[in-house]
C-alpha cells in the first residue's frame, strides 16, 4: 500500500551508485579472464543476479531452506525502516518444476514522517507459496533459459505502513538468463505483474499494481563468487488493470553471490532509487510507492 | 468474503495447475547408459544418449564410499551408496554436452553427449 503524496525535502539521485556497481563489474571481467573456467562446476543461476531472478529451479529431489530479507529504507520525511523475511522451504518434484511455500516475518521502525503512524514493531507478517516452471532450458546450444512463476502471498501487516491489514498479492514473473561466456558471465531479466488487493480499516479495500522489469549482469570471479550489478523499472498503477498510472521510478545497484560450500550459499543485494516520478507530484523520485534504497540478504541450505 | 476463503481462491488454482506439471513427461521407452565410478572417476567419461529420448542413467559404485551424482544442465542428484548402483531418470534431452560430477569429489567428472 502505498504512502500519500506529499511536498518534502529533495533528494539527491545516487548515480554514483551506479557507478560503482559498473566499476566493480568490469574490474571482475578483467580479473575473470585471468582464471581458466572451462573447469569449473556449471552454477544455478537462480539466486546470483541480486533482486533479479534467475531461471534456475533446483535439482529434481532437491531440498532447500533458505531465510530471505529485504530491507526497505528512506521516504521523503522523517526516518523510515521496513523489512520483510521470508522463512522458506523449497523443493524440486520434477526437472521442470519447483515449489517453495513459507512464512513471512515483517519489522517497522518508523517516526517523523508526515504521512504514515511512528512505530517500531516486529511481527509474523503472514505466508506465501511459489510455483516455478521451467518453459525454456539452457543447453550447450542454447544459452538462453526462462522460467515461468506466480507467487500467491497472504499478508497481515501491510509492507509500507505496518499497520493490521489484509493483503492478498499475486506476483507473476518471466525469469530469464543469458550465459554469455560459458561458466563466466551471464545477463538476467525478468519481467514483472503484480497485482494486489488490500483491506484496511479506515481506507476500506484498496486495489493495486505494480509492473515492469529487470536486468542484470553477473560475472564469475572464482567457482564460488559471482559479483553485478542491476537495473529495474518498476511502474505503479491504483488498479490491477494498469488504467491509474500514479508513478514509476529507476533502481540500480550492485549484487553478490557466495557459495560457500556445495550445499550452502548466500546472496546480497543493494538497489538505490535513481530516477522516480509521481504523477502530480513535482519532487524528484517516487518515494509514496517505492523507497530510497532496498537491500536484500539472503542465506540458503540445500539438503 | 473472509480472508480464509479468498486465500483458498487464490491458492487451490495455483496448487491445481503446479500438480499437472508433475505428472511424468517419459511415456516412451527410455535410453540406458551405464556408468561405472571406480578410484574417484567415472568410466567412461563420456558416454552418449540419443536426442529427445528419455534416459536412464546406471551409476555403478565400485569405490568403497559414497558418491553423489549430480549434474546442474540434467538437473539431478542422486547419493549412490558404496559398491551398489544407482539409477537416476532423466527427461528427453535436446542435442548438447550435459556435464555430470561428484558432488564428494572435485575431480571425478563426466559428461553426457546427445546427439
Amino acid at each position: 500500500m502505498r504512502t500519500t503524496r506529499h511536498p518534502a525535502r529533495r533528494s539527491i539521485p545516487h548515480a554514483a551508485l551506479a557507478l560503482c556497481a559498473l566499476a566493480a563489474l568490469l574490474g571482475g571481467t578483467a580479473a575473470a579472464r585471468a582464471q581458466d573456467a572451462s573447469s569449473w562446476r556449471e552454477i544455478e543461476t537462480k539466486y546470483i543476479f541480486g533482486f533479479t531472478t534467475g531461471s534456475g529451479i533446483g535439482l529434481e529431489g532437491e531440498k532447500e531452506f533458505t531465510v530471505d530479507s529485504v530491507g526497505r529504507f528512506g521516504k521523503r520525511d522523517g526516518h523510515y525502516a521496513a523489512t520483510e523475511t521470508k522463512y522458506e522451504f523449497e523443493f524440486t518434484p520434477s526437472q521442470f518444476v519447483q515449489i517453495e511455500f513459507g512464512a513471512l516475518g515483517s519489522s517497522h521502525n518508523i517516526g517523523g514522517m508526515t504521512d504514515l503512524d511512528g512505530r517500531n514493531q516486529a511481527a509474523f507478517g503472514g505466508g506465501f507459496a511459489e510455483f516455478r516452471y521451467l518453459a525454456v532450458e539452457r543447453t550447450s546450444n542454447n544459452p538462453l533459459s526462462v522460467t515461468l512463476a506466480v507467487e500467491p502471498t497472504v499478508r497481515l501487516i501491510d509492507e509500507t505502513s505496518g499497520a493490521r491489514v489484509q493483503n492478498y498479492e499475486f506476483e507473476t514473473t518471466v525469469n530469464a538468463d543469458l550465459e554469455l561466456l560459458k561458466n563466466r558471465l551471464y545477463a538476467g531479466f525478468n519481467l514483472l505483474y503484480e497485482p494486489e488487493v488490500t483491506r484496511t480499516a479506515i481506507d476500506g479495500t484498496l486495489r493495486e499494481a505494480t509492473f515492469g522489469g529487470s536486468a542484470a549482469l553477473s560475472v564469475r570471479l572464482a567457482p564460488n563468487l559471482l559479483i553485478g550489478g542491476e537495473v529495474w523499472y518498476l511502474r505503479h498503477y491504483d488498479s490491477p488493470t494498469l488504467s491509474a498510472f500514479t508513478g514509476d521510478a529507476l533502481m540500480a545497484g550492485p549484487t553478490l553471490y557466495v557459495k560457500f560450500t556445495s550445499k550452502m550459499f548466500m546472496t546480497a543485494a543493494w538497489n538505490a532509487q535513481l530516477w522516480g516520478r509521481e504523477v502530480g507530484n513535482p519532487l524528484p523520485l517516487n518515494l509514496a510507492e517505492f523507497q530510497r534504497h532496498r537491500a536484500r540478504l539472503k542465506f540458503a541450505y540445500e539438503f | 468474503m473472509s480472508a480464509a476463503t479468498m486465500t483458498m481462491r487464490i491458492l487451490i488454482p495455483a496448487a491445481v495447475g503446479a500438480i499437472a506439471l508433475l505428472q511424468p513427461a517419459w511415456a516412451e521407452p527410455a535410453a540406458d547408459v551405464r556408468v561405472t565410478y571406480s578410484h574417484g572417476q567415472f568410466q567412461p567419461g563420456v558416454v552418449s544418449a540419443p536426442v529427445d529420448k528419455p534416459v536412464v542413467i546406471h551409476v555403478k559404485n565400485l569405490d568403497a564410499k559414497a558418491l553423489e551424482f549430480e549434474s546442474t544442465s540434467l538437473r539431478v542428484e542422486k547419493v549412490v551408496a558404496a559398491q551398489s548402483e544407482g539409477i537416476v531418470n532423466v527427461r528427453a534431452l535436446k542435442p548438447g554436452r550435459y556435464e555430470f560430477y561428484d558432488d564428494f569429489n572435485d575431480k571425478a567428472r563426466g559428461a553426457l553427449v546427445v546427439e
